[in-house]
């Protein structure tokens, strides 16, 4: 027990002196106030047209945030374990490498969460959005959406044979799949076949489904089921394939 | 003395090419065991068989009696291991690391007192990125004593040092031999294995050619001295090539190499005085691991730092 609080306590000391962190948790704040406080700031406060808009914005920060933790976050950090051999000296000390995984995605998760509640908080006090009308679906969604990004950003790090490899793949990864969730370019101005694929990717589903949560509007099951498919169908060939040297 | 280390004909194949073929060794007790061969001989292949990283294709093997692959959680507990290529994140601090890995361990060492041994009780809150080559592998080194090993594998510790680093990390060994620990030192560094280890194995293409002392391994040999020298006046070969301690004389422009055995220098020097020559430039050559290495497998061992990285 003592062992892996320790280990917590050390990766996480380790996981601040980079960072990374910094950019993971500024980069979509800087897209959600850049866009947004031109609205916020009309004299009058933000016209009532624009709320719903607002509102997507923080939807579309958030997802933003969830795909650098899992597509880019993830991977580096447990290739670079793998790569520096790591988990190969640790499988030689009664701690289990599988333990410094552990612990590794679940700060990540932990800095998903802050970053959604940071952007969340944000908004409700520098964009007029309110909160969310259902927070607690809204955290139960970011957290299916987290497993189902996550898992994608294990088997990178499971198939790539180095950090700098897992890096490369989840740069190229992320772009096409925050185009196709209408990050990039809203949904409605995209060819309706994108934007119908785009329902399918992990970031997609996890941006209507969080969009429900957030107005309150009847929670569709499909995105959920897509982000759970992933989570499982994703997670268990990075598990399959996941090489520990 | 036990033995704490038994490999007994073990086998190991990484596909169609056959890594160890029928290798046997023991590590007694208390003693500074030598894995000396070149690169690509199968060493590191051999204690990854010892420390449970890779499962044999035949053969048994015991540490401290326990089989590394079906009671490894046992032997997580009593067996420390320096990795070749194993590092740290970089931002991880020396102190940080000792602290961390000391709490894998029901007993561990004091760790303090281990930074101290290991000789980075100043470097306590230096990333490790910021510590020099020989400070990695003191530190690495340390993680693997942390847990109070009755045996601990140290694979390719000074690899890559200079030789100031060589030296610091040689007198920390030994050190830690004399606190109790058996040592099994992986190394393709001749010097090395000479001056650290009690007895060796010499590993050549997958086999063990020898186990012995260094000194036994080199008189086993029969690798011979030479003596070269630069004579001061013209001589007969016969000379020297009378004399019973004297096998072989080769002529190389003005350079006389005598090889043989026995009082070799004492019996050539003396039979030149007599006739009034003197060998100037005089050096004698006595064999090393080196030369018992070629005349055992008929290949040389080399002494290049070659370093894997």
């Amino acid at each position: 027990m003592t062992m892996l609080l320790k280990l917590t306590a050390v990766e996480s000391r380790l996981m601040l002196r980079d960072v990374a962190w910094l950019f993971t948790l500024g980069v979509p704040l800087f897209v959600m106030l850049g866009f947004g406080l031109p609205f916020a700031l009309s004299p009058g406060g933000p016209p009532p047209e624009a709320v719903s808009g607002i509102e997507s914005l923080v939807v579309t920060a958030v997802t933003i945030a969830l795909g650098l933790v899992g597509l880019y976050m993830v991977p580096t950090a447990l290739a670079a374990y793998r790569e520096k051999a790591i988990l190969r000296r640790l499988s030689t000390t009664p701690a289990r490498p599988a333990a410094l995984l552990a612990v590794q995605l679940l700060l990540q998760l932990v800095l998903a969460v802050v970053s959604l509640v940071l952007l969340v908080g944000t908004a409700a006090l520098l964009l007029g959005t309110g909160l969310p009308e259902r927070p607690a679906a809204l955290l139960g969604v970011h957290l299916l959406g987290a497993a189902g990004t996550f898992a994608i950003g294990l088997l990178i790090a499971a198939v790539a044979p180095t950090a700098q490899a897992a890096n490369g793949i989840g740069v190229l990864l992320y772009f096409p799949l925050a185009f196709l969730s209408g990050l990039m370019l809203p949904r409605e101005q995209m060819p309706a076949a994108l934007a119908a694929v785009g329902e399918f990717t992990p970031l997609g589903a996890f941006r209507s489904a969080a969009e429900a949560a957030w107005t309150g509007a009847d929670q569709q099951v499909l995105p959920l089921v897509i982000m759970a498919g992933y989570a499982v169908a994703v997670g268990a060939a990075a598990v399959r394939f996941f090489r520990w040297e | 003395m036990a033995t704490v280390v038994q490999v007994e004909r073990l086998h190991k194949r990484y596909g169609e090419r056959t890594v160890l073929d029928s290798v046997s060794f023991g590590v007694e007790d208390g003693e500074i065991f030598g894995v000396l061969g070149p690169n690509g001989a199968g060493k590191t292949t051999a204690v990854e068989c010892l420390s449970g990283l890779r499962r044999p294709d035949g053969g048994t093997v015991r540490v401290l009696g326990l089989d590394p692959r079906t009671e490894r959680d046992r032997l997580r507990r009593v067996l420390g291991v320096q990795l070749q290529e194993s590092r740290l994140a970089d931002r991880m601090r020396v102190g940080e690391a000792l602290d961390l890995y000391a709490s894998f361990y029901s007993e561990p060492a004091d760790w303090r007192e281990l930074m101290e041994l290991v000789g980075l009780a100043d470097r306590r809150d230096t990333p490790y990125a910021k510590l020099s080559g020989g400070q990695k592998q003191r530190l690495s080194i340390a993680l693997a004593l942390i847990g109070r090993p009755r045996v601990a594998i140290l694979d390719e510790i000074t690899t890559g040092l200079d030789p100031q680093a060589r030296r610091d990390a040689w007198e920390l060994i030994e050190a830690v031999r004399a606190g109790g620990v058996t040592i099994v030192l992986v190394t393709h560094f001749m010097e090395e294995a000479e001056r650290l280890c009690d007895r060796v194995a010499l590993f050549d293409a997958g086999r063990v050619a020898a186990v012995d002392t260094p000194a036994g391994l080199v008189g086993r040999s029969a690798a011979r001295q030479r003596v070269v020298f630069r004579p001061s006046a013209p001589f007969e070969d016969r000379l020297l090539t009378e004399l019973p301690e004297v096998a072989e004389l080769v002529r190389t422009g003005a350079r006389v190499e005598v090889a043989g055995s026995g009082e070799l220098l004492h019996a050539v020097t003396a039979a030149l005085a007599r006739h009034q020559v003197v060998a100037g430039d005089l050096r004698v050559h006595h064999p090393t691991l080196d030369d018992a290495f070629v005349a055992l497998t008929g290949r040389r061992l080399g002494t290049e730092q070659e370093s894997p990285r």
